[in-house]
């Protein structure tokens, strides 16, 4: 498959076979297998920059892929803060990397 | 109501699980992750005799056994808030709101990160986070990637990614600032490193092994670092920068002197397409925070942990604690806490027949025999730090019930 | 980048410069940074800078970390909708 999955592993021995599924992250398909998590299929597949910090614009990816920062969060299915890390993926499932606050709020600090 | 809910599914949460299982009491487990096994799902090494440990093959056995028992495991679940009700507690998650007689934080640790410019960038991540990627969802977090911070943990997932096939650079230090204190110093980390000799015993002891002073280390250190499974580790090199667009394209790098001071001149990019940042565990207590537990900072066990004995009750009647929520320890110690928790909490419930105390006191020796094995030593002096907790623990109780 | 420009909190991109100068201008505790910085306010809740920050706090001379946890946690810790706190399933 690709590069970026380890299927073979010296000590914990060849994947076993699992579904291929597709999921669309911000409108584009994307293969995935059963069992990834959104995070873990959209890495495969190349992609880090899972949304832009809401006020800064800044790209972000996951960090501690366990679900403590919140980092890695996207909308599926039109539901807010979805941590990519720790939601299995499902097929045809629709991912959006989220929005940018149309204003700062940041005006008068200190 | 329900006997015993447990929050983790980790070698403390699972422990805990079996042992309360085997003695009669229902018992469910809540996760947040999408399987169990907590960090033993990433761990893998090979003990000195050469025999692979198996994180994963460890946490499926612990998983079996609890469901042969009859425990409800539920994964993808987070638990938002707990409540004391009159006898027991109240958990909310995000599926229900349970009620139970017992509860159990098993809730581990979480990364202490260090800041570097640039670590927002996609492909910076926790040690831990490219240990997960790449052990049990099975894909690399990089082809190519750097660590920044030098320790315990990230020279054995260094080990780990190498063996998924990733390129791992070099482990380096982190650049001093106000917040990197003794992580970007090579001194103090000659002195960590030392306490890993055993794990690989031909690189430290060609340098100098047990008999060199951390001072003396640091010093004679190769510019170029020494070689650990082929992996540089460069005490003497740091971390300035990451670099990238619009994901990591390098880091900028510099040689230090054996103060951590940057050499300049010496400033170099090396080009990565991934970062990991390993700034240690510290446990993860704020459910035991927003229940209501009395704390202690303990350098010692990683930060602040709810007061405890070590039966693993904390001050609040009916909730208990067991693995890294108690302190930093690798997952065997975790694993006999859990055990030791299950056991105290069947007597609190009555459900421990014959032999109560001598059982749980012999559950108790084994978290000591453990720590006392221990391969990886996170931190010098938890023995004697916990010993100094349970005392205030009892003191603390003590006084409680004079009033 | 400069060292100063270096993002703490991650969630709401509270740089260390932001940081030390709130400390530094008010002598101020963990707590006095979060509520004039909003470092660790952000969907973490503090899980990933709180450490940081009591840290910082610490080195530029305000109070040291104590057995007091300077930035409490307060439910919910973590994000969760109303439709879940009003007892809905996910």
């Amino acid at each position: 498959m690709n590069s970026m999955r380890v299927d073979n592993h010296p000590v914990f021995g060849s994947l076993e076979k699992r579904k291929n599924i597709t999921i669309y992250f911000d409108d584009q398909p994307y293969a995935a297998y059963e069992g990834d998590t959104i995070a873990s299929a959209l890495l495969a597949s190349g992609v880090r920059t899972l949304r832009c910090h809401e006020d800064k614009g800044t790209p972000r990816g996951i960090y501690c892929n366990i679900g403590h920062c919140f980092e890695c969060r996207v909308r599926v299915h039109g539901q807010n803060t979805v941590r990519a890390c720790l939601t299995p993926v499902e097929n045809k499932m629709r991912i959006e990397s989220g929005i940018l606050a149309t204003a700062s709020f940041k005006g008068g600090k200190l | 109501m329900i006997d015993l809910v447990i929050i983790g599914a980790g070698p403390a949460g699972l422990g805990a699980a079996i042992s309360a299982a085997e003695n009669g009491l229902e018992v469910y487990i809540l996760d947040e992750f999408v399987k169990p096994g907590g960090r033993l799902l990433g761990q893998l090494h090979e003990e000195p005799d050469g025999k692979w440990v198996n994180g994963i093959a460890e946490a499926e056995k612990l998983y079996k056994r609890a469901i042969q028992l009859g425990v409800n495991i539920r994964c993808g679940v987070s638990v938002y808030d707990l409540m004391k009700l009159d006898q027991g507690w109240c958990v909310y998650t995000t599926d229900n709101v349970m009620e139970c007689k017992c509860l159990l934080l098993a809730t581990g640790a979480s990364e202490t990160p260090i800041p570097i410019p640039g670590w927002t960038l996609p492909g910076v991540m926790s040690i831990g986070a490219a240990q997960v990627m790449g052990n049990v969802h099975r894909v690399k977090p990089g082809k190519k990637g750097i660590i920044i911070g030098v320790n315990v943990l990230s020279a054995a997932i260094a080990r780990e990614l190498q063996l998924c096939g990733v390129h791992i650079e070099s482990i380096l230090l982190p650049q001093p600032n106000l917040l990197s204190g003794d992580a970007a110093n090579p001194e103090k980390m000659m002195e960590s490193l030392l306490r890993l000799s055993h794990l690989a015993p031909s690189a430290l002891i060609r340098f100098g092994g047990k008999w060199v002073s951390p001072k003396l280390g640091a010093r004679l250190y190769p510019k170029n670092g020494f070689k650990m499974w082929d992996i540089p580790i460069q005490l003497r090199k740091s971390a300035l920068e990451i670099l990238g667009e619009k994901q990591v394209e390098g880091v900028r790098v510099a040689e230090i002197t054996a103060n951590g001071e940057v050499v300049s001149g010496t400033e170099k990019v090396v080009s990565v397409d991934f970062v990991c940042i390993a700034g240690g565990l510290a446990p993860l207590s704020e459910l035991a925070a927003v229940a209501g537990c009395s704390f202690r900072f303990v350098p010692e066990l990683g930060g602040h942990v709810p007061l405890h004995n070590e039966y693993m009750q904390t001050n609040l009647t009916g909730l208990y604690v067991a693995g890294n929520i108690t302190g930093v320890e690798s997952a065997k110690v975790a694993r006999a806490q859990g055990t030791a928790a299950g056991l105290s909490i069947a007597r609190e419930l009555n459900a421990l027949a014959d032999h109560a105390d001598e059982k749980i006191e012999a559950a108790i020796m084994e978290v000591m025999e453990t720590r006392k094995n221990a391969l990886i030593q996170f931190q010098p002096g938890i023995e004697e730090a916990r010993k100094k907790l349970y005392s205030e623990f009892y003191e603390t109780s003590e006084k409680a019930s004079m009033i | 980048m400069g060292d100063n420009e270096t993002v703490i909190c991650r969630c709401e991109e509270i740089t260390l410069k932001e940081i030390k100068e709130t400390i530094e201008r008010y002598q101020c505790s963990a707590r006095e940074v979060k509520l004039r910085t909003r470092a660790g306010m952000g969907p973490c809740g503090g899980r990933t800078c709180r450490c940081m920050i009591d840290r910082l706090v610490e080195q530029l001379g305000g109070p040291s970390i104590s057995n007091e946890i300077s930035l409490s946690y307060r439910p919910p810790v973590r994000p969760v909708s109303f439709g879940v706190l009003g007892g809905d399933v996910k």
